[in-house]
């Protein structure tokens, strides 16, 4: 028999049947881990997830919470306005809807677009009327997560309350079935799966702007991003909405 | 009488400083280096001839601003910080009420800078300190507290606290200089060459303004 010094023909050949087996697997697992489904898939939570999907659009939450029962879910509209109510989703059919592309900048650092639908605050408002000592609005979400925005700054242009994105109703991850779209703002300041808006008449700090670096105004400032469509490659940007790229 | 130099000297030293904040300071007719090769946006770096011209000391406060527009609000005890949250067009508006105008680029640049081509406004070195600390949002102080932040002409703030308009455009977009650079809640001094681009409709809470004239 051949020999190739101690290692034999047959030798040589099981080995080399054994290391491609082993090559094909691993490359195997790689394909399946490519596709791999995020860690809340197919379970009745959802929470902080970069995986799957998610890898183009980062997904932040305060807590794991339960995905949202969209036949039970109200929109709680509560404190210093005139009216105040409960909404179902139908209740807002009769909004207009304005559809917008806008870029979502966490203040992590990475930023990814997307295309938004819902309706402004103004048309809220107009059934829940707000008092005029009423200074702002707490939002309570449905991970225990609040934050306050300013009532000057939620009528501003292009800052809606929306139930859709990219042409589909808003996933759980996502933020279903309502969240708020401030795009001059960081992320932290666009609370995700609403339950409640109640007015108050003090400026308050969010969950975040209690616990960490975080302004309760949340401008985006001047800086560098790292968009993750675009592979994170820095840009700078000018601060307010990102709407150069 | 022989308490009247005593008087003075605490009037000075007690009285706010926004007493001085329109204070203005000539900048000599001549030549200067604008701009800086190594930079994208500041490239080509070149030299410029200027007239004489003059500019606020300090960055328009919120009392000064207040003064021409009483519907200027802000926080309690942040009278002597910056005026921020004012468009291009309020900003141009209250420098003509007072007869003075917004800088050009190039006439903020030289007055930031001199005429030896320095990257900051005290020279060329980065300071070890950062000027802001980790926090998402921008913390205003009083316009002139930072010492170190002055020119050579003695213009104050011009590389750090808020970014300034100018009367010049690009792309559409007004040309704004000299305020932070946050690099995911870290902070960075902007260079002399600089430039942010921004709509003149935009109303940003770190940006705000200084006169010429």
């Amino acid at each position: 028999m051949r020999t190739l010094g101690k290692l034999t023909r047959r030798l040589f050949l099981e080995r080399g049947l054994w290391a491609t087996s082993i090559l094909f697997w691993n490359w195997l697992r790689g394909s399946v881990k490519a596709e791999e489904l995020h860690s809340y898939e197919g379970t009745d939570f959802i929470g902080k997830t970069r995986e799957g999907e998610f890898k183009n659009f980062y997904i932040n939450f305060w807590k794991p919470m339960r995905r949202i029962n969209g036949d039970t879910w109200k929109l709680k509209v509560s404190g210093l306005c005139d009216a105040p109510q409960s909404f179902t989703m139908e209740n807002f059919d009769s909004f207009t809807t304005t559809t917008q592309s806008s870029r979502m900048k966490c203040v992590e650092c990475w930023s990814a677009r997307a295309q938004w639908s819902g309706f402004s605050i103004q048309d809220l408002e107009q059934l829940v009327k707000p008092q005029s000592a009423a200074k702002g609005v707490l939002f309570h979400c449905g991970d225990e997560y609040k934050e306050y925005l300013s009532r000057e700054a939620l009528n501003q242009d292009r800052v809606l309350l929306v139930h859709s994105m990219n042409g589909k109703p808003l996933s759980d991850a996502h933020g279903f079935p309502l969240r708020l779209i401030a795009p001059s703002k960081y992320g932290y300041k666009n609370p995700k799966a609403i339950l409640e808006m109640e007015y108050v008449s003090e400026h308050q700090a969010g969950t975040w702007s209690k616990i960490g670096p975080y302004s309760t105004d949340g401008t985006i400032l001047p800086g560098t991003d790292h968009p993750l469509e675009f592979g994170k490659e820095p840009r700078r940007i000018s601060g307010g909405e990102i709407t150069d790229y | 009488m022989k308490y009247f130099g005593i008087i003075i000297f605490i009037f000075l030293t007690f009285c706010p400083v926004t007493s001085f904040a329109s204070e203005m300071v000539e900048i000599p007719a001549g030549q200067f280096i604008m701009g800086n090769d190594h930079d994208s946006h500041a490239t080509p770096q070149h030299k410029m001839h200027l007239k004489k011209f003059s500019i606020d000391v300090y960055e328009v406060s919120n009392e000064e601003f207040a003064i021409e527009n009483p519907q200027h609000t802000f926080w309690e005890d942040s009278g002597a910080h910056p005026a921020t949250n004012i468009t291009w067009q309020e900003a141009q508006a209250y420098c003509e009420k007072i007869g003075k105008r917004l800088p050009r680029e190039e006439e903020w640049e030289k007055a930031a800078r001199g005429e030896d081509a320095r990257i900051y406004p005290w020279g060329n070195k980065k300071p070890r300190k950062k000027p802001h600390p980790f926090y998402s949002g921008l913390i205003k102080r009083r316009v002139g507290l930072n010492k170190k932040d002055i020119s050579p002409y003695g213009v104050r703030d011009m590389a750090g606290s808020i970014w300034e308009w100018t009367a010049s455009d690009f792309y559409k977009k007004k040309i704004t200089k000299g305020g932070l650079w946050n690099f995911h809640l870290e902070y960075e001094f902007s260079k002399i060459f600089d430039r942010n681009l921004v709509l003149s409709s935009s109303r940003l809470p770190f940006l705000g303004f200084r006169c010429a004239r």
